[in-house]
């Protein structure tokens, strides 16, 4: 749906450019990401949006600063992810633990546990510190 | 120094016999025997900072000029002392590079920097239960010493064998991305992988830039539905209407029962005042969108446009 939108708006910056050239003909094209999607099997955009719905709760932006995260870095950070990795992000949220609420689950996905593996914390402990 | 020792006695532990895959990369007879990109810049790490200088090693490598100290707000979290790995590919897109996943294999890896390409890399430096998680960049091997180079922390010429690469890059579940200009390929034979990177690139990237990686990928795998309809769609949105029928007539060839495909086309032939063809076109998109309403839904707006322009102008 995105896609639509994303068009559509486009469509619409250059209708009010090109006032009276433009031509009554709109092209409704179907994306290549929504291509890729059903080749790949991919997952929704919505998740995106669940993601951005997330991050801005109060609550969870205070959380968010509070790990030093700032949270409009953070927004952006889920614009550029794609489908997949947003729906990957997206499932985890849902599926964190009951007990630790959603604070939690967006604290641990952004900061523990993505795709399955781990984050990329390098050197966290002094002994395995070694290729300094 | 004791902390090097500990390595050092890391090292030759994880040498005891060598890791799998590692005979199949020294024997694999399409691999020169040695490379080194001697050329690749290097950026020291600070702190924790190596997801940042790795980045920005790979991406200086293919002259998009940016510092670590640009990249650390982008993939940088201080909280967790590290970068996410996702974050890495997202903030190679951003900064106007294709992030190309590896598949999962020694050769893979070894193959790139064969071709000129150096490979970022996620390693787990400690072990499963007790990660020292790292990135670093492959500038080079050596199949007959077994080693490889990389530029890794604070070393410009990290040199490790190929046993232990294999070991500890397998505990980061064989992470693997290269980033590249639009316009270059990787080595790897993986039209999916460029795909799914090319997509994942148009977010953020100018038109031509997003036609100029489609162009390059579609002619080499002619036939890739995702490669031709974003060939297609890239040069619709540039104004190309002429070469965006041509991919799009080719994805129908090659796909008979690709809907979008014949959805796009019907769309560029009415703006090429074609209506007739594209009529047809989307007749056709509209007969095989059956299946899935949400296609459906999409097809009808340009049947309905098609008529629309029909019906204003009766010829």
């Amino acid at each position: 749906m995105i896609f639509v939108k994303r068009f559509f708006s486009a469509f619409l910056a250059a209708s009010i450019l090109f006032t009276g050239s433009v031509q009554t003909v709109q092209a409704a094209m179907i994306s290549s990401a929504q291509v890729a999607e059903s080749v790949f099997s991919g997952a929704a955009d919505q998740d995106r949006a669940r993601i951005i719905t997330a991050l801005s709760r109060q609550d969870v932006q205070a959380a968010l600063i509070e790990h030093g995260i700032d949270p409009a870095q953070a927004r952006s950070r889920v614009a550029s992810l794609t489908d997949e990795e947003a729906s990957t992000m997206a499932t985890q949220i849902e599926n964190a633990p009951a007990g630790s609420g959603i604070i939690g689950a967006i604290i641990l996905v952004f900061l523990v546990l993505l795709l399955t593996d781990i984050l990329g914390f390098t050197k966290v402990y002094p002994f395995t510190r070694s290729i300094r | 120094m004791f902390r090097k020792l500990i390595m050092l006695a890391f090292c030759l532990l994880l040498n005891a016999c060598a890791a799998t895959g590692v005979r199949e990369a020294v024997q694999n007879p399409s691999l020169p025997r040695q490379h080194e990109l001697t050329q690749t810049p290097f950026f020291p790490q600070s702190q924790y900072h190596c997801g940042p200088a790795a980045l920005a090693t790979a991406l200086n490598a293919v002259d998009i000029r940016v510092t670590p100290d640009q990249l650390v707000p982008e993939v940088y979290i201080p909280a967790r002392k590290g970068s996410l790995q996702i974050e890495m590919l997202a903030a190679a897109r951003r900064h106007g590079a294709l992030s190309v996943k590896l598949a999962p294999k020694l050769d893979a890896v070894l193959e790139e920097v064969a071709a000129g390409n150096v490979v970022v890399v996620m390693q787990n430096l400690g072990l499963s239960w007790v990660p020292s998680w790292h990135y670093a960049v492959v500038v080079g091997y050596s199949l007959d010493r077994e080693l490889v180079w990389l530029r890794s922390g604070t070393f410009e010429r990290f040199e490790m064998s190929l046993s232990a690469f294999q070991r500890t890059w397998a505990r980061s579940g064989y992470w693997a991305f290269v980033a590249l200009k639009p316009g270059s390929l990787p080595k790897a034979d993986d039209p999916d992988a460029v795909a799914k990177a090319i997509v994942a690139f148009e977010s953020n990237a100018n038109k031509a830039d997003v036609y100029l990686a489609y162009d390059v990928a579609a002619k080499r795998w002619p036939n890739h539905l995702v490669l031709l309809m974003g060939l297609g769609n890239s040069a619709y949105a540039l104004g190309h209407y002429s070469h965006a029928i041509n991919a799009f007539r080719n994805a129908t060839i090659a796909y008979p029962n690709a809907a979008a495909a014949y959805n796009n086309l019907a769309s560029v032939l009415l703006l090429q005042g074609e209506p007739v063809a594209a009529k047809e076109a989307a007749e056709k998109a509209l007969q095989l969108a059956q299946s899935d309403p949400v296609l459906r839904a999409e097809v009808m707006k340009t049947v309905d446009e098609v008529n629309a322009y029909k019906a204003k102008k009766p010829h």
